[in-house]
């Protein structure tokens, strides 16, 4: 045991003593083992402790490893044949990165890119307080001058904590066309960031705000890239360490048909109010406008504060969508589903005539018709077409409210139509059990008067009509309206309404457009367009006589609804003009849309058939309704 | 322990310095702040040997210069006469200014007409590492100077100070990749960013391919970079050529031209405007445009300035075109819905040329003609 | 200034260490710094001699200390580390190394052979490029691309201007 342990000392002494010069070179190597294993230890603190702290954003001293975000532009906005309605474009960011950032060159940077330098400080504030090593997105959209300013600043010496980023801009068309369809995107709100809705977001991500945008956010938004990448100092980069691409947003096909809806547009020009065309048999929208209407533009960026005030302070409420905000009375376009109800409930059929004399004494009170002269006796038919109101009064009295509420319910009024956009008003249709719901009071009968002819307590709003009659002349089939293609609905709402009952009371409306009725100024020749024209007050007649309301409030507003061709329609149109006075001003615009859409849909068969162009004349009879 | 210290001197010696820089470096890189302090005092203790070397280097070529190209320097002489003639005209100018007015609105004027206030300064080596893109110049915070500050020479712009020392600062040149400024062509106001390549040529970055640009043009600071004044020569245009996303365009600087001795720091700026003919004594040889960029002759590049469209915008312009033809106003009761699939006349400005233009119902098509007149006012 | 040619048959460990004036041992370094500041100005081709770790070599030879050497190189680096860009430490370290490894083979090789001087000025150069290109990829992540062919061809340049170089620095030795 000791024997072996004596000779190897014994031996390394002797070699020890003997060979001074191996002993010297068991000391050099000992000495660099020393070395190397002491760098070792180093090299290892300095990656943990050094370098990768923070996961490896901290060596961005110099930015050698830069992770470069690959922002995934938003998916398209196409309208039904694939035309496009928003389209991207490239643009700047500036970002300020943490890791390199200090804060006394805030103030020059605030100077040189011409931002507020509170406003500036208290963004990075908020920024240093979230997620570290984020960049902070400081200003979008950026000037020429400013891209100038920044690229001559961001060298290693002077600011190398600026960041150009190339996000794709949202383009929108000019002059708030299909503004309160498409709606706009914004820098996702703190408030935004605390909802659900919001979960996946971080501080300075794009969202949808409103319309389609918000609506289908999900599907328009893709999935941000990054590349992970070695940059020299002149922000080259040599070399990918890691690349993920940015997944573009899925684009949005619409169904809306940008014929109509540049026709829609323009006929409100200047006007206020909206227009929806419905394809009534499936539900699709044709046109929405809603007029004034606001640029998405100014929102496509940044918007700023003095544009943000002037929209939401301007009394003409541009922001809100009328086609599905507005709710107002309906007026005379109510009477066709009084008629209706009439009907399916049997309390009166299409020969029950009234007496019109220019009024009537309901409920102890004189209400006129807006003939002054009276319209002598009045059926059902004549009654829709000259929209005799004595008719109405006396019919909606014999139906009862709850009667015409069990049927325009049914049709869809007093509750959302559901369409595919966010903040939709539910419209209301009164009813005795409402009236005992939200009032505690009773129904007077005399109330029902007022009902009858879409004046009162009942409201719609423009989709809603457009829907409700739609249905009743697509033979009580009801689509759920919607503007995205993939959205459309695959069981409609039946109601089983008798198909003679909504002959008659269609033969009411074509008769209002073509046979000197009340909506003569919408027709058109070859085309069997049906439609109902409306004024309705917007404050009630006491009101109005009190004399203290603006001119605008006194002026009635025009309706019209309309629907072609008369039998197997194919486009159901609201046209709603406040403070148009009368519906015969909103029957000119639902005539110049249906027009378009007749006349593209020969422009279409011509191409499908050339043999049969040579024969069909432009704008004649309806083409035949294979699709 | 001492034991051990002694018998390893040497590796307690080397062990000690390393990790004593290892932590500095750790430092500058953890905090990222500069050790200001080293810099200074080893910048301190170069600069006046290479003040030196360079006042000795520059005597002895002035000599020869002087003694060998007579020629040379005469031709010189006549154009810095020039030069001179203009200067003292100036003067004349302001100092009657002086004499005729009252003191104190004279002495507004004069600061008013003055030039830029500068500093001469003369380079006096390279940045170790930065393969001559960095330059020592002999002047430094004693003399006013910061970074950020602009350099020229009489010749146009010669780059920024990145860092300034008591006696000496770093100049960054033009053709570092870092570099940037904001420049304008003198010809057609096109505006972009002139940017380094690392080789003696830099770039102009951000200009649209629809934008004309001509080579020999001359470029001129913007004013915008917040570095450079206004209205200094930055370079001519050596190369044009159309890229992927927008022109590419090469230009040699002006300013590093004759070679780069002494340079001028601007203190502070003067704006001045954009001259419409090249600065004096620059012979420069203009070509003649050549025909085959004929996307400069393009009438249509006129049209862009109009904004980006979508479909929409186009439809509604159809559209528009489609009621004025017939005499419709929209929504108007007129004389009956219009005809929708009549279409237009063409507009007037519409370019025969494309042969795209020959199928009417091109929605594409309709737009760039008639942009101009979009913006119609309605009744 | 003595100009005695090195004895080339002492045996390694006695052969004597070489003593400078401190103006040369200051003013050297000082002067090779310069060199590589203020000449490529004018002669490019000149920015790719290394002067300042050609005198840390000599020196550090020629003392055979390896304190001494860490010292030289630490200095020598850190003067160049605070003309540059690059943040301070890099060509201090580097030079800190080719220091203590210079002295530490001085101690047991005759440094005064015209051949052994160019196989070591060769080699520190080699390493000198090779460890900074490893310090700057690792401590700061820097991309800086290393071309072995490049610098082999440049090592050998540095290494043929080293001996006629050391030979000229002998003469600054001072005898006792």
């Amino acid at each position: 045991m000791s024997d072996p342990d004596r000779t190897e000392r014994v031996s390394s002494t002797r070699l020890f003593r003997d060979d001074t010069k191996f002993a010297l070179g068991r000391i050099a190597v000992f000495q660099y083992a020393s070395v190397a294993v002491f760098l070792f230890l180093i090299s290892g603190f300095w990656v943990l402790q050094i370098r990768d702290h923070e996961a490896n954003s901290t060596l961005a001293e110099r930015n050698r490893i830069k992770t470069v975000p690959l922002l995934a532009p938003r998916g398209k906005i196409l309208d039904r044949d694939g035309r496009v309605i928003v389209d991207n474009q490239p643009a700047f960011v500036v970002q300020l990165a943490q890791e390199n950032l200090k804060l006394e060159h805030l103030a020059p940077i605030a100077e040189g890119l011409h931002l507020d330098l509170d406003d500036l400080k208290a963004t990075v504030k908020r920024y240093a307080a979230g997620k570290r090593y984020s960049p902070i997105p400081i200003k979008r959209d950026l000037t020429p001058a400013e891209l100038t300013f920044i690229d001559s600043h961001r060298d290693p010496g002077t600011f190398p904590e600026l960041e150009l980023v190339q996000e794709p801009r949202r383009l929108y068309p000019q002059n708030g066309l299909a503004a309160h369809v498409i709606g706009y995107v914004g820098e996702v709100s703190e408030t935004e960031l605390n909802s659900s809705d919001f979960a996946s977001y971080s501080q300075g991500d794009l969202v949808g705000k409103t319309g389609l945008e918000r609506q289908y956010n999900e599907i328009l938004k893709g999935v941000d890239g990054q590349r992970r990448v070695v940059v020299d100092v002149a922000g080259r980069e040599h070399q990918v360490l890691e690349s993920a691409e940015a997944t573009p947003g899925q684009n949005l096909q619409l169904t809306i048909d940008l014929d109509l809806q540049a026709v829609a547009e323009l006929a409100l020009e200047g006007k206020k109010g909206a227009v929806i065309a419905l394809d009534p048999r499936d539900g699709s929208v044709l046109a929405m406008v809603s007029r004034p209407a606001f640029d998405p533009n100014l929102f496509a960026a940044h918007i700023k504060s003095a544009d943000w005030k002037a929209l939401t302070t301007n009394p003409d409420n541009p922001l809100l969508n009328r086609a599905i905000q507005a709710q107002f009375a309906p007026g005379s376009t109510f009477k066709p589903l009084v008629a209706m109800a009439g009907l399916e409930s049997g309390t009166i059929d299409e020969n029950y005539s009234v007496r019109c004399n220019g009024g009537g004494t309901f409920y102890g009170r004189y209400t006129k018709c807006w003939q002054k002269g009276g319209h002598g006796g009045v059926n059902m038919h004549a009654g829709i077409v000259h929209s005799c109101d004595v008719y109405f009064y006396t019919v909606g009295d014999k139906i009862g409210i709850d009667n015409i509420a069990e049927y325009a319910e049914q049709a869809g009024l007093g509750k959302k139509t559901g369409v595919d956009l966010p903040g939709e008003a539910e419209g209301l249709m009164p009813s005795t059990k409402w009236k005992l719901r939200t009032q505690r009071e009773k129904w007077y009968p005399g109330e029902t008067i007022s009902v009858a002819i879409g004046q009162g307590a009942v409201t719609v709003t423009p989709i809603q009509l457009a829907t409700a009659i739609g249905g009743m002349a697509n033979g009580g089939v009801w689509f759920k309206p919607h503007l995205v293609k993939m959205a459309a609905p695959t069981d409609p709402r039946r109601e089983n309404w008798n198909p003679d009952h909504i002959a008659k009371v269609v033969a009411g409306m074509y008769g209002v457009v073509n046979e000197g009725g009340t909506g003569t100024s919408a027709a058109i020749p070859g085309i069997t367009l049906s439609g109902k024209t409306g004024s309705a007050q917007r404050v009630s007649n006491d009101l109005r006589k009190s004399g203290k309301l603006a001119k605008d409030e006194l002026q009635d507003n025009g309706w019209f609804v309309a629907f072609a061709p008369r039998e197997n329609p194919e486009i159901v149109i609201a046209v709603l003009l406040e403070a148009g006075e009368h519906g015969n001003l909103a029957a000119p615009t639902a005539r110049d849309v249906i027009k378009a859409y007749f006349d593209k849909k020969t422009r279409l068969s011509k191409i499908a058939q050339p043999s049969l162009a040579l024969i069909q004349r432009p704008g004649a009879a309806a083409p035949p309704s294979v699709h | 322990m001492d034991l051990i210290l002694n018998r390893y001197r040497n590796l307690t010696a080397l062990v000690a310095a390393i990790l004593v820089q290892l932590v500095l470096l750790a430092y500058q890189v953890k905090s990222n702040q500069e050790v200001r302090l080293i810099r200074v005092w080893a910048v301190s203790a170069v600069t006046p040997l290479a003040r030196l070397l360079e006042g000795g280097r520059s005597g002895a070529v002035t000599f020869f210069k002087d003694y060998f190209v007579l020629l040379d320097v005469r031709e010189q002489n006549k154009r810095l006469q020039t030069d001179l003639n203009r200067v003292q005209l100036e003067n004349q100018v302001l100092r009657s200014e002086l004499d005729t007015a009252e003191r104190g609105r004279a002495l507004s004027v004069f600061q008013e007409q003055s030039q830029m206030k500068t500093v001469a300064a003369r380079i006096i080596g390279n940045s170790p590492g930065s393969n001559g893109r960095v330059v020592l110049i002999d002047r430094g915070t004693g003399s006013g100077i910061q970074p950020g500050m602009a350099v020229i020479t009489p010749d146009g712009i010669v780059g920024k100070i990145v860092s300034s020392y008591p006696t000496a600062s770093n100049l960054l040149l033009v053709t570092d990749p870092t570099f940037a400024a904001g420049v304008l062509s003198q010809k057609n106001r096109v505006h972009g960013t002139l940017k380094g390549t690392g080789n003696s040529n830099a770039l102009v970055d951000y200009v649209q391919n629809e934008q004309n640009v001509e080579v020999g043009e001359w470029f001129y600071t913007a004013g915008d970079d917040r570095v450079f004044p206004k209205g200094l020569p930055a370079g001519t245009v050596t190369a044009v050529r159309p890229g992927r996303t927008v022109k590419e365009i090469f230009l040699s600087p002006s300013g590093l031209q004759n070679g780069l001795e002494d340079v001028l720091v601007i203190l502070e700026g003067d704006h001045k405007p954009i001259p419409d003919l090249p600065p004096p004594g620059q012979s420069v040889h203009l070509q003649p445009l050549p025909t085959s960029e004929g996307d400069s002759a393009d009438p249509l590049s006129a049209a862009r300035s109009s904004g980006a469209q979508t479909d929409l915008d186009r439809e509604v312009e159809h559209t528009r075109r489609i009621g004025e033809d017939q005499k419709h106003v929209f929504g108007e009761r007129g004389r009956g819905a219009p005809d929708f699939n009549k279409v237009p006349a063409a507009a007037p400005l519409a370019a025969p040329s494309s042969p795209a233009s020959a199928s009417p119902a091109s929605n594409s098509q309709a737009p760039s003609s008639s942009t101009p007149s979009s913006n119609q006012p309605r009744p | 200034m003595s100009d005695i040619p090195a004895a080339f048959s002492d045996p390694p460990r006695k052969s004597k260490v070489s003593k400078f004036k401190w103006v040369s041992i200051v003013g050297i370094p000082l002067a090779a710094i310069l060199f590589q500041v203020y000449v490529p100005r004018f002669f490019t081709y000149l920015a790719y001699l290394e002067m300042p770790l050609l005198v840390t070599v000599y020196f550090s030879l020629m003392r055979r200390s390896p304190p001494f050497g860490v010292l030289l190189g630490m200095c020598i680096g850190l003067a160049q580390d605070s003309l540059s860009n690059h943040p301070l430490g890099m060509f201090g370290i580097v030079k800190t190394l080719v220091g203590y490894f210079a002295a530490s083979v001085s101690q047991r090789f005759e440094t005064n052979n015209a051949v052994l001087r160019l196989v070591l000025a060769f080699f520190f150069f080699f390493f000198h490029q090779f460890f900074y290109w490893v310090l700057a990829r690792a401590l700061l992540g820097e991309a800086v691309s290393f071309e072995p062919l490049q610098t082999l061809v440049l090592a050998v340049l540095n290494a043929a201007v080293a001996v006629p170089l050391f030979h000229i620095l002998d003469r600054l030795k001072v005898t006792d």
